[in-house]
C-alpha cells in the first residue's frame, strides 16, 4: 500500500513539475509569437495551436499535483461542521463520487484518443498535427488523476482528509 | 421525465455531492455525465471527452493561467509593500491618508494580482499593524482591507471577467473596460464610508498624520511604477483590439517576472519555482472547472432544461427589475458558498438569455454580478478574505473583522443600486473606447 501511495504521488508529483514547464512554452511561444506577428509584421503557423494546447495538456497532467496539493476548491462547509464520524462519511462518498468522475471521463477521453489516432485525424489547420498529440494527456493526466484519488483514499483510511485545511491557504500566501 | 423534474433531480444531485466537500469540478462533470448516461444511454461515453476537451481547447481561455501567472509574480514580491508605502507618503496630508491609501493600495495590487486573497494578505500585513499603531480602530483598518480586496475581480485584468466572456461569449475587451469605471466608483463609496466612520468613531486625522519630505516621496515610485504601467499597457493593447486578451495577457506575465527578478532580485530558482506552482494550482482549478461547467451546459440543454426555464421566465411576464432583483439574490447566495468562477460559469448560461430578453446589456450585468461575488468574498461562511485576515492579524478576533467588513457589504450593495439607476457607469467606457456593442 505504501509503495503504492509513494509511486502514484511520485508519478503525480513529476506531472506536476512538467505541467510548470508547458506553462513557461505556453508564455514564451506567447511572446515569441507577438514578437513574429506585430513586430517583424510576419505571420505565425504553429504558435496559436501549440499554446492552446500546451495549456490544456498542463491542465490534465497537472491535475493529479494538484490534487495532492487540495487545490480542486470544494464546499468544506458541512463536513467541517459534523465533524467526526458524519465527516468521515461525507467524505467517504465525495471521494467516491470524485473517482467515478476521474474514471469516467478518463475513459471517454481515452475513447477518443483512440479513434483520433487509429483513424489519424489531424487538426484542420495550417500546422496539421495529428490530433492524438494534442489528445494523449487527457486519458493520461485523468488516468493518473484516478490513481492518486486511490492514495488519497487510503490515506483517508489512515486518518487523513481530502478536505483543504484551513491551514493550507495560509501557507501558500505567506 | 419532463425537463422541469430532471433539472429539480440534477440540482439535488448536485447539491448532495457539493455538500460532501468534494471537489466543485468533480461535483459538477459527475452530475453531468450521470445524467447525459440516464437520458441518453452508454453511447453518449462517445462525446463526454470530446465535450470536455473542446471546452478548454481554446485560445480565449488561455489568458486564464496567463493572467494567473502574472498575478503570481507581483503578489510573490515585495511589491505590495513598496505599493503600500508609496500611496502612504503620497497621500499622508489628505484627512484618513493612511486608510485611503490602503484601499488604494488593495484597488491597485488587486488588478494586479487578480487574487482578493493574495491582496489581502499583501497590504494587509502592513497596512493592518500601521493603522493600528497609528489609534484606527481596529473594526475599521480590518473591514477596509477585507473590501478593499474584492475589487481585484472587478478591477481589470480581472480573471472573473474572462471567465465571464468566455461563458458567455460576450468580448473581454469589453468587458474589462466596463469593469473600470464601477471599480474606480467602489473604490471611492469606500473611502467615503471609511472617512465617516473614522469621524463617527471621534478618530482625529490631524492628530495622527505623519510627514514626508517630497523626497522621500519620490523615492518610493521608481519600484511601484513598472507594475502600474504593465496594467495601463495591457489596457491600452486591449482597447483597440491591437492584441486579443490572451497575448496581452502573455506578454504581460512574462514581464512581471522579469520585472519581479530585476527589480526585486528574485533569481534564485526556488521563489520562481513557487510562482509557478501557485499558479499551476490555481488555473487547473479553474480550468477543470470550465471543463466540467461544459458538460453541465451541454447535460442542461440536451434535456431542455436551458430552454425550459428561458421560455418560463419570459412566459411569467414579471417586471424586468423585480426580475433582476431575484437574480441578484439568487447570485448572493449563491456567492455565499461558491467561488466567483464556478457560480458564473454554472450559472452564466441559464441566467444570461434571461436577462437579455429581459433588456439588460450583458456587459453591465457582468459587472452587478462580479459585485454580487465581491460580497460573497467578505461574507460568511466562506468569505475567504475575512479569513485570510484573521490569519494575518490574529489578535483581532474574528467578529470584530465581521463588524468592519459589514458597511462594505452595504457599500456594494449600494453600488449596485447606483449602476441600476445609472447604468452608464459601466457601459459609457466601452462604447467610448470600442464602439458600440454588436
Amino acid at each position: 500500500m505504501r509503495l503504492y501511495i509513494a509511486t502514484v504521488t511520485a508519478l503525480s508529483r513529476a506531472g506536476g513539475v512538467l505541467a510548470m514547464l508547458l506553462l513557461a512554452a505556453a508564455v514564451l511561444v506567447t511572446c515569441q509569437m507577438i514578437f513574429v506577428r506585430y513586430i517583424l509584421g510576419g505571420s505565425t503557423v504553429w504558435q496559436t495551436e501549440f499554446v492552446i494546447y500546451a495549456i490544456v495538456a498542463a491542465t490534465f497532467i497537472g491535475s493529479p499535483a494538484v490534487l495532492i496539493d487540495r487545490g480542486h476548491v470544494g464546499v468544506d462547509l458541512l463536513p467541517k461542521a459534523l465533524g467526526g464520524a458524519g465527516r468521515r462519511w461525507l467524505e467517504v462518498i465525495g471521494a467516491v463520487a470524485g473517482l467515478a468522475f476521474c474514471l469516467l471521463l478518463a475513459w471517454s477521453g481515452f475513447i477518443y484518443f483512440y479513434e483520433a489516432l487509429t483513424r489519424g485525424w489531424r487538426t484542420a489547420t495550417v500546422w496539421q498535427l495529428p490530433l492524438w498529440i494534442p489528445l494523449f494527456p487527457l486519458p493520461l493526466g485523468i488516468g493518473l488523476l484516478a490513481l492518486q484519488y486511490v492514495a488519497e483514499m487510503l490515506k483517508l483510511r489512515d486518518g487523513g482528509t481530502l478536505l483543504a485545511g484551513e491551514a493550507t491557504h495560509f501557507e501558500e500566501l505567506e | 421525465m419532463g425537463p422541469f423534474a430532471s433539472g429539480s433531480l440534477l440540482l439535488l444531485g448536485l447539491l448532495v455531492l457539493l455538500a460532501t466537500g468534494m471537489p466543485i469540478a468533480f461535483a459538477l462533470g459527475l452530475v453531468s455525465i450521470v445524467a447525459l448516461i440516464l437520458s441518453g444511454g452508454f453511447g453518449v461515453m462517445e462525446i463526454i471527452g470530446e465535450t470536455f476537451f473542446g471546452g478548454l481547447a481554446s485560445f480565449s481561455l488561455v489568458a486564464i493561467p496567463m493572467f494567473i501567472l502574472m498575478g503570481s509574480a507581483v503578489a510573490s514580491s515585495p511589491a505590495g509593500r513598496d505599493l503600500y508605502e508609496a500611496l502612504d507618503r503620497w497621500l499622508n496630508r489628505v484627512p484618513g491618508g493612511l486608510v485611503l491609501s490602503n484601499i488604494g493600495a488593495c484597488s491597485i495590487f488587486s488588478a494586479l494580482s487578480g487574487s482578493s486573497p493574495a491582496t489581502c494578505a499583501a497590504i494587509g500585513k502592513m497596512g493592518i499593524p500601521a493603522m493600528v499603531e497609528r489609534g484606527y480602530p481596529k473594526s475599521i483598518a480590518t473591514g477596509s482591507i477585507a473590501a478593499g480586496g474584492t475589487l481585484g475581480i472587478l478591477i481589470p485584468p480581472s480573471v472573473t471577467m474572462i471567465v465571464y466572456g468566455i461563458s458567455t461569449e460576450t468580448s473581454i475587451g469589453r468587458l474589462f473596460l466596463a469593469g473600470v469605471l464601477p471599480g474606480l466608483m467602489l473604490t471611492a463609496l469606500f473611502m467615503i464610508w471609511t472617512i465617516i466612520s473614522c469621524r463617527l468613531a471621534g478618530y482625529s486625522f490631524e492628530a495622527m498624520a505623519q510627514r514626508f519630505t517630497l523626497r522621500e516621496k519620490l523615492q518610493a515610485l521608481p519600484r511601484v511604477l513598472p507594475f502600474l504601467s504593465i496594467v495601463v499597457a495591457i489596457l491600452f493593447v486591449l482597447y483597440g483590439g491591437v492584441a486579443t486578451p490572451s497575448e496581452a495577457a502573455g506578454a504581460g506575465a512574462l514581464f512581471c517576472i522579469v520585472l519581479a527578478v530585476v527589480i526585486y532580485r528574485m533569481w534564485r530558482p526556488g521563489p520562481l519555482v513557487e510562482i509557478f506552482r501557485s499558479t499551476l494550482r490555481e488555473s487547473v482549478m479553474i480550468m477543470m472547472i470550465i471543463g466540467a461547467s461544459e458538460l453541465f451546459a451541454f447535460a442542461l440543454s440536451s434535456l431542455f432544461i436551458t430552454q425550459s426555464i428561458a421560455m418560463w421566465i419570459a412566459d411569467l411576464e414579471v417586471n424586468r427589475w423585480v426580475l433582476l432583483l431575484f437574480v441578484n439574490i439568487f447570485l448572493l447566495i449563491a456567492g455565499f458558498f461558491l467561488p466567483p468562477v464556478a457560480v458564473i460559469l454554472m450559472t452564466a448560461p441559464i441566467l444570461l438569455p434571461i436577462i437579455v430578453q429581459a433588456g439588460f446589456d450583458p456587459y453591465w450585468f457582468a459587472v452587478v454580478l462580479t459585485i454580487n461575488m465581491e460580497i460573497g468574498l467578505i461574507t460568511p461562511p466562506v468569505g475567504l478574505n475575512l479569513y485570510v485576515i484573521n490569519g494575518i492579524a490574529p489578535d483581532i478576533p474574528l467578529q470584530t473583522i465581521l463588524k468592519g467588513a459589514l458597511p462594505y457589504v452595504l457599500c456594494m450593495m449600494l453600488g449596485i443600486i447606483i449602476l441600476c439607476f445609472f447604468p452608464g457607469i459601466a457601459t459609457w467606457l466601452p462604447g467610448q473606447m470600442m464602439g458600440a456593442a454588436l
